[in-house]
């Protein structure tokens, strides 16, 4: 269990799991944006862009973080991903692009104090598509169509489009949709937060539903994966997810905003975990291990040396970031 | 034939586009620190002004710099798949420091930018510090990438798979020395320049004297700090360059023949039908001296290699006089600059020193983009030197084509976004109102 192979896996999961948990409620406030209605729907679009502000760069990185890793861990399985994924990985970058440029141009706009909805429409589609088509690509990944011959990845043309990664696609915007406004209860006061309060209860049962269609799904689409996810290990993460799941609504239910923020982060690690449990011990399922996608052992320790380095840099300097920015989202823009 | 050609125009394209906002990401902190330090020091206000003032466009450049290198990330792996998956093992580990570096930087960034209202004018001043030493290192651990590239190290091949990996000798392989040392200067003096052009253009425009006037002061110290090492580091390439890779450094000086007392051919056209230099000034021996340090020395030509192994000169050579070119004009821009400032002429007054600043201004980007296409054109048929070639490392898909097409568009829409935002006059009141305040502007 403990090696050096396992423990990259492990790397790329948690990477996973930070990148949905922090830049997945981003997405998901972009996903808000486009759906912000009521009479406070103005205010719920700057609450959220106010939140996601100083954060969503850095959030992002978690991104770079997992493809770096996984060409760095696993460069035959990255190879061979990246080989027959092409499609959907180009929609999603085009839409990871797009979002990133339109906050930043916006942000830069609102310092003029000119609205620019054009920008903010890019903003709000950008972060509908790049969850959809990251949903499908990660969803595709594990259907076992992706064939190696001699290190060669081979898969049919439109192999990544079928109802189980479409479910997948859907699955990824209903993750970002749930933690968006969840997180959002936290930081703001009043009728503002009863109104994300009422979208994070209606995102989390979309999400809900949408998890258990994948279940059949997958069955006629992904078999071997569908058969792991029975197993103990991932019907443990299952359970898991479905628990804290239920108890986000239970927290949500009873104004319990700070817990109900961890429990739907936890939400979503489990249904990960689960998805990741899974595929192991194969990097493409059916296919190709993880030990055998693996790059050499020498590359694994100067690659854990270098986590373990980075990580003493980067926990304190992340604290940082989140400790100054806690709270009341401030109105008053940068001097 | 075709997916070769369009994937790599493709990563050209990216690589030039990204460059540029990296290049800002590697020199603005640098000016912000240093224009926080002296704030602070001195208890002059307007440097902590200009430093605000520079956040604006900072956030937008980084933010785009950000994703735009991440579209370089996924092509890697969907335009060189073959590639990665030979050289991820060994280049991997520089990108996985840069990320950790980059890291760093975006949160650093983010406190510096956002944090005006939470954060002390001291701490202000902190964030800058792990911002500027984060992008520095973040620029050099990408660099090595490119380096091995050039001169891959630190591994061996058995039966056709890597064997025997040392991944700290593939990082701090033979040509990342002077690359990284290069390369992180050249960001400082592009960024240094491109500062003092929108401050000198200001300044024509009679605006904001006494903050435009300090821009001009800061941004021109780092970059005349920094072009005299650009020189000396220029050498020192060279020189290595005469020993590991000896196919560039004859592209890049357009010698077809191997030459003893080589001369040194300034400007000019290859032409490798006659294997001749049209229209090119000649120095003679210079080039052996600049190689070897020795006038009479052997450099190898062209010639000197194996047919279809070697750089095409005239992708190479041009580009090479243009980034040496470059750096005399701005020698020349800020030999001027300080000479009038010795004088104790009034700066923001001297209209044709504000105007050659202003015409200066581009050379640093130029020079740095020539230099990245001499270092790339110069590795040309490889993509690992010596190893594999780029037809070899190009992916499988059909249809890069289309996704060329697509990414120029996207590309295109960036910028003309990006122009529009810069360039537009700014609003009332210096565009500090905000639209919670619900005033707006001129749109």
């Amino acid at each position: 269990m403990g090696t050096l192979e396992n423990l990259a896996g492990g790397a790329v999961f948690l990477g996973l799991v930070m990148y949905a948990v922090f830049g997945g409620a981003d997405f998901g406030g972009g996903i808000w944006t486009a759906l912000a209605s009521g009479p406070r729907a103005r205010q719920q679009r700057d609450s959220l862009f106010h939140a996601i502000g100083p954060v969503w760069e850095t959030n992002h990185v978690w991104l770079i973080f997992v493809v770096v890793t996984l060409f760095t861990c696993f460069p035959t399985g990255f190879s061979a991903l990246f080989t027959v994924l092409l499609v959907p990985i180009v929609v999603a970058l085009i839409g990871i692009n797009f979002r990133g440029a339109a906050f930043a141009f916006r942000h830069f706009g609102s310092q003029r104090g000119e609205h620019i909805p054009f920008v903010a429409g890019i903003f709000a589609i950008s972060s509908i598509l790049t969850p959809f088509a990251l949903g499908m690509a990660v969803t595709a990944s594990v259907t076992g169509k992706i064939i190696l011959v001699g290190g060669q990845a081979h898969a049919a043309p439109w192999f990544w489009l079928s109802p189980f990664t479409l479910v997948g696609g859907l699955v990824g915007m209903a993750v970002c949709a749930y933690l968006a406004p969840i997180y959002m209860t936290v930081r703001t006061t009043g009728e503002l937060q009863g109104d994300f309060r009422l979208r994070g209860m209606i995102a989390a049962w979309t999400l809900g539903i949408l998890t258990t269609a994948e279940v059949p799904v997958a069955m006629m689409e992904a078999p071997v994966f569908a058969g792991r996810l029975m197993g103990s290990e991932a019907a443990l993460c299952v359970s898991l997810a479905v628990i804290f799941g239920i108890t986000t609504q239970i927290l949500l239910w009873r104004r319990r905003f700070l817990w109900a923020q961890v429990c739907a982060a936890g939400t979503v690690a489990m249904t990960l975990a689960g998805f990741a449990a899974a595929v192991f011990p194969d990097f493409l399922v059916g296919q190709l291990a993880l030990a055998a996608a693996a790059a050499p052992h020498a590359t694994l320790v100067a690659y854990f040396i270098i986590l373990v380095v980075g990580t003493v840099i980067l926990v304190p300097s992340l604290l940082f970031l989140y400790l100054t920015f806690r709270g009341e989202p401030d109105t008053e823009l940068p001097r | 034939m075709g997916e070769i050609v369009s994937a790599r125009a493709l990563m050209g394209i990216s690589l030039g586009f990204h460059i540029i906002y990296s290049t800002i990401g590697v020199g603005l902190p640098l000016l912000l620190m240093l224009a926080e330090w002296r704030s602070l020091r001195t208890g002059d206000e307007t440097y902590h002004q200009l430093a605000r003032r520079w956040i604006r466009p900072a956030g937008v450049l980084f933010a785009i710099g950000a994703v735009s290198g991440t579209i370089l990330s996924f092509e890697l792996g969907f335009l060189w798949p073959r590639f990665m998956a030979f050289s991820g093992p060994l280049i991997g580990l520089a990108f996985s420091m840069e990320g950790f570096a980059f890291f760093t930087e975006a949160i650093f960034l983010a406190l510096y930018i956002y944090g005006a209202r939470r954060l002390s004018r001291g701490m202000l001043f902190f964030c800058t510090i792990p911002l500027t030493l984060a992008s520095a290192v973040s620029a050099a651990f990408v660099i090595s990438a490119n380096a091995w590239m050039n001169t891959p190290a630190g591994f061996s091949i058995v039966n056709g798979a890597l064997a025997d990996i040392h991944p700290l000798r593939a990082f701090a392989n033979p040509a990342w020395a002077h690359e990284a040392v290069h390369g992180t200067l050249a960001a400082y003096v592009a960024t240094g320049f491109a500062v003092a052009g929108v401050s000198a253009a200001a300044l024509l425009r009679g605006r904001d004297r006494a903050v435009n006037t300090c821009a001009l002061n800061l941004s021109l110290a780092v970059a005349t700090v920094c072009l005299p090492l650009m020189l000396i580091s220029g050498d020192w390439a060279a020189t290595t360059l005469a020993v590991q890779q000896k196919p560039k450094l004859a592209a890049m000086e357009a010698l077809f023949v191997t030459t003893r007392g080589a001369p040194l051919v300034v400007a000019g056209w290859p032409d490798p039908a006659s294997g001749k230099v049209l229209y090119g000034i000649e120095i003679p021996k210079l080039l052996s001296f600049l190689a070897h340090r020795d006038l009479d020395s052997v450099v190898e030509g062209l010639d000197a290699f194996p047919p279809g192994t070697t750089p095409d000169p005239r992708l190479v050579h041009p580009f090479f006089d243009l980034m040496v070119g470059s750096a005399f004009i701005m020698i020349g821009a800020a030999a001027w600059f300080w000479w009038l400032r010795w004088r104790r002429r009034d700066i923001a007054q001297d209209t044709w020193l504000l105007r050659t600043l202003l015409f200066a201004s581009p050379f640093g980007m130029i020079a740095l983009e020539s230099g990245w296409l001499v270092t790339e054109f110069g590795r040309q048929p490889w993509i690992a030197q010596g190893h594999m070639r780029v037809a070899e490392g190009v992916t499988t898909q059909t249809g890069i084509g289309l996704v060329l097409f697509t990414f120029l568009m996207v590309y295109l829409a960036l910028t003309a976004g990006l122009l529009w935002l810069l360039f537009r006059p700014a609003a009332a009141g210096k565009g500090l109102e905000t639209a919670a305040e619900g005033r707006h502007g001129n749109s």
